[in-house]
C-alpha cells in the first residue's frame, strides 16, 4: 500500500508554496523525510487567560484531536518541551510520560499512545513575526531523526515565510492596521494620548480613535488588555 | 593561514559544545553565561564554518516608527565595522521590513567577480536582495527570540562556502546565538528591585483587563491596597504609568 505521503508526492513543488495543497504537500514530504507519522501545524490564539489552538494544517485524524482537545494541543505547543530553532529537541514520549513533565497526566499519555502518537515533538517556527508551532509525532518512540527535524525545523520557517497572507489569515494574529499598531505601541512605551498625537503628528482625538478600534479589535476591555493581547501574540 | 589552518586553530581556541551542530541545549549552563565576547567568538565561529570574511549582529528596533537595526556588534568588536554603517542606515529598512513577514534568509552579490553569486543561487529557500552593503557579497539571516526580539545575523564575504544543506544548520546557530544576546541585552532585570507575588497577580489582572475594583474584589483586599500595589510595582519596573508596567512585565517574562 502506498502511503498518503507518497500519492501526494508531486516534481511540481519547488522553493515556493502557493496554496493551501502544496502546503499539505510540503508537511507530508517533510514528515516522510524526518520519520515522523503525523504532524500538525498550530497558531496559539491567545484569548484573556486562555490559549487555545488553531490547527492551520494537520494530518491527524479527526477523533485524536478530538479526543485529545484543543485546550492539550495549545498546552503541547506551549509547553516546556517547546524549542526555538538552534535548540536541540526533546520528545514527550507518551510511556514515559505521567509526572515526568507534568505536561499531560497519565490517561491522557495512554490516549495519545494508542492514537498513534507515542513520541511527540514540540517546535517553535517564526514566519517573520508571526510565531506558530509544529508538533511531529510518531507511532514508535524514537523513530524521528534528531538531527533532520532541526533542519526540518527550519524548513518550515522558509516555507511558510513564502505564504505571509495565507498564515497571517490562520493565525488572525494581527488584525491592527500600521497606525493602530503604532499608537498601541508608544501607548505600551507609557506615553499619554497627547504625547502620542505628538510623536505621530495627528491630533489626540485621532489617536484616541486608533486606540479605541484597537482595543475593539482585540476585543480587549481598556488599553492595558489590548497591550498584553498585543504584546502575547508579538505584534508590538 | 589557510581557511583549515584557522578552523584548526579556532576549534583548539574554542572547544564549543557543538552538539548536535553547535547548538547548545537550553539547559545548558553556556547559555545564560553568555557576554558579548562570548557572542562574538560563536559568532566568528560561524563565520570560519561558511569561510565568511566579516559578520555582524543587529537588532530589529522595536519602535515601528522607524525600522531600522541597531548594531550589537560586529566582525571588528570592539570597534565598528564600515559595513555595520551601511546596514545600520538607510540599507537595512528594506531587510526590516522583510524580517517583518519572512525568515528566510537574504543574499546579495555585489563584488564584481564573476559568478561569485553561483554559491548563493543554488540555495533553494534563500532569496536575492539589494545589497546591505554595497561592494560585498553577503547573506542575512532573521532571526527571533522570546519577548518578541527580533534580529538580523549577517555575513560578509567573497569566497562564502554554503551548500544548501549547511544553511539550515547554519540558520539554526544564528537563532541559539541570537537568543543568548537577547538574554544579555541591557534591560531593567538586574537592575530591578524585587516584585512582590502580589504585585505580580495585580499587575497579571491588569493585563486581562480588570480594573482596580474589579481585582480588589477578586484578591479580596481593599481597592487602595490594589492600587498600592500596583503603584509599586510601576515604580519598581521603572514604568511611568500602568500601561507601561504591563508591556515592561509582559516583555520581561514576569508574567505570562
Amino acid at each position: 500500500m502506498s502511503s498518503p505521503a507518497a500519492l501526494l508526492q508531486s516534481d511540481s513543488l519547488g522553493s515556493r508554496l502557493a496554496s493551501r495543497g502544496d502546503l499539505t504537500t510540503f508537511f507530508m514530504q517533510l514528515a516522510a523525510e524526518i520519520g515522523a507519522d503525523s504532524y500538525m501545524l498550530v497558531a496559539i490564539v491567545h484569548d484573556q487567560d486562555r490559549n487555545d489552538a488553531r490547527i492551520v494544517s494537520s494530518n491527524w485524524i479527526f477523533d485524536a484531536i478530538e479526543l485529545i482537545g484543543k485546550r492539550l494541543i495549545a498546552g503541547l505547543a506551549q509547553g516546556p518541551l517547546t524549542v526555538a530553532p538552534g535548540i536541540r529537541p526533546k520528545p514527550l514520549v507518551a510511556a514515559a510520560a505521567p509526572g515526568a513533565q507534568g505536561l499531560i497526566t497519565g490517561e491522557e499519555a495512554r490516549l495519545l499512545d494508542v492514537l498513534g502518537h507515542a513520541e511527540v515533538y514540540s517546535l517553535r517556527l517564526n514566519v517573520g513575526r508571526q510565531r506558530l508551532f509544529a508538533l511531529f509525532s510518531a507511532a514508535e518512540a524514537g523513530k524521528i531523526d534528531q538531527p533532520a527535524l532541526m533542519k526540518a525545523q527550519l524548513k518550515c520557517c522558509y516555507a511558510l515565510s513564502t505564504i505571509p497572507q495565507l498564515i497571517a489569515a490562520a493565525a488572525m494574529q494581527d488584525p491592527l492596521s500600521d497606525r493602530e499598531r503604532e499608537c498601541l505601541f508608544w501607548v505600551s512605551e507609557g506615553k499619554t494620548t497627547d504625547e502620542v498625537a505628538v510623536i505621530l503628528g495627528v491630533s489626540s482625538n485621532t489617536v484616541n480613535s486608533y486606540i479605541t478600534h484597537a482595543i475593539q479589535k482585540f476585543a480587549a476591555s481598556n488599553r492595558a488588555m489590548a497591550i498584553a493581547t498585543a504584546i502575547r501574540s508579538g505584534i508590538i | 593561514m589557510k581557511h583549515a589552518d584557522i578552523k584548526a586553530a579556532a576549534e583548539a581556541l574554542f572547544n564549543e559544545q557543538r552538539n548536535p551542530f553547535g547548538a547548545f541545549s537550553i539547559s545548558s549552563e553556556t547559555h545564560h553565561a553568555v557576554t558579548i565576547p562570548d557572542a562574538v567568538r560563536r559568532c566568528r565561529w560561524i563565520a570560519v564554518d561558511i569561510n565568511a570574511s566579516a559578520f555582524g549582529l543587529y537588532f530589529v528596533s522595536p519602535s515601528p516608527e522607524r525600522a531600522r537595526l541597531v548594531p550589537s556588534f560586529d566582525s571588528d568588536y570592539p570597534a565598528t565595522a564600515v559595513a555595520t554603517k551601511f546596514i545600520a542606515g538607510a540599507n537595512g529598512e528594506e531587510m526590516v521590513r522583510h524580517s517583518g513577514t519572512s525568515t528566510a534568509p537574504r543574499w546579495w552579490a555585489d563584488d564584481g567577480i564573476a559568478d561569485s553569486d553561483a554559491v548563493f543561487q543554488n540555495l533553494a529557500w534563500a532569496e536575492r536582495a539589494a545589497p546591505l552593503a554595497p561592494g560585498t557579497n553577503g547573506i542575512a539571516f532573521p532571526v527571533h527570540a522570546d519577548r518578541g526580539h527580533c534580529g538580523l545575523v549577517v555575513f560578509l564575504g567573497s569566497t562564502i562556502a554554503l551548500p544548501e544543506d549547511t544553511l539550515y544548520e547554519i540558520h539554526a546557530r544564528c537563532f541559539s546565538l541570537f537568543a543568548a544576546v537577547a538574554r544579555i541585552r541591557p534591560n531593567d532585570a538586574g537592575r530591578m528591585r524585587s516584585i512582590s507575588k502580589r504585585e505580580l497577580e495585580c499587575l497579571k489582572l491588569t493585563a486581562n483587563g480588570n480594573t482596580s475594583e474589579e481585582i480588589a474584589r477578586l484578591l479580596k483586599l481593599s481597592v487602595h491596597t490594589a492600587n498600592q500595589y500596583l503603584t509599586q510595582s510601576t515604580q519598581k519596573l521603572n514604568a511611568v504609568n500602568r500601561n507601561q508596567a504591563v508591556a515592561k512585565a509582559l516583555r520581561l517574562g514576569l508574567i505570562e
